[in-house]
């Protein structure tokens, strides 16, 4: 049973080795997404000096529906858009990739203490950041919540779809994921 | 020699139209994220944070924050961090 609690200055968090393996998996996966590959391919700028500067050419607007989500347009004027992305997306990007690489180093710390030891049936990491957590589940929140075209009633959808319904096992964990986030917010406003 | 552009700005100038952030509602921001991150960023008291979020909720969309473009982007910047969707204009009501 996954659970956030308050400890000292921080947050502990238990959970059994296949709520950890989920979230690592998902971490991994989003961490791909908003990767180096995909970061350093918008940079294709000649000019030397802009290359110094660390200011490259025109950033596009991702095609990636998840990334659009997760670096949306800051106007609806594609040309003020366009600019802005260009001046900020860089940061953010490296923003939710932090997040999701502590995360994951806190997560790997509970697979390795649960080990092989198939009678151990869960673990716990302390000293976790509050902060970081939340930004860190609410993008894989957003990210999933694109991919399964989630809406006001999708969890009415999700309760009346068959057990043998391949999506059934994601939108669970793309509920489990709003339920961890809403226990840390507990934690953290109590 | 002045062009459209340079005119339509110095238009807004002269009637010192401010920015503002706008958020806008989806699907998946829970209700008390969005609040706990209005609370975060903008110092805002719980009763003013509700009342925002629940605008949003209801009506699609609320102007949470009004200053500088500068001040505006930065906003927008900061709302995209936590993953809220936001945008920024100049604001219309005026």
């Amino acid at each position: 049973m996954s659970n956030f609690s308050r400890m000292g200055d921080g947050f502990a968090l238990d959970l059994t080795l296949d709520e950890a393996h989920i979230l690592i998996n998902l971490v991994e996966q989003l961490l791909e997404l908003l990767g180096d590959s995909n970061f350093d391919h918008h940079y294709t700028n000649d000019d030397p000096f802009a290359q110094l500067m660390g200011l490259g050419a025109e950033i596009a607007t991702p095609e990636d529906p998840v990334l659009l989500r997760l670096l949306p347009n800051a106007y609806a004027d594609p040309e003020a858009s366009a600019d802005f992305r260009r001046y900020t997306e860089p940061t953010l990007r490296r923003h939710k990739s932090d997040a999701l690489r502590s995360i994951r180093t806190e997560l790997a710390l509970i697979v390795d203490e649960i080990g092989g030891d198939e009678s151990n049936t869960g673990g716990r990491v302390e000293e976790l950041d509050g902060d970081v957590w939340l930004v860190a589940l609410n993008d894989l929140r957003l990210a999933l919540s694109v991919r399964l075209n989630i809406e006001a009633d999708s969890f009415e959808k999700f309760e009346l779809l068959p057990d043998e319904d391949p999506q059934k096992a994601v939108y669970a964990v793309y509920f489990w994921l709003g339920w961890l986030q809403e226990n840390l917010l507990t934690a953290m406003i109590s | 020699m002045s062009t459209l552009t340079d005119t339509e700005l110095n238009l807004d100038q002269l009637l010192d139209r401010p920015w503002v952030t706008v958020v806008w509602d989806d699907p998946v921001n829970l209700m008390t994220y969005v609040t706990y991150v209005f609370i975060k960023l903008f110092n805002f008291t719980p009763e003013r944070a509700h009342e925002l979020m629940m605008q949003v909720h209801n009506e699609g969309r609320a102007a949470v924050t009004t200053g500088s473009r500068e001040e505006m982007e930065r906003d927008v910047q900061r709302l995209h961090e936590h993953g809220l969707w936001a945008t920024l204009q100049r604001d219309d009501k005026i």
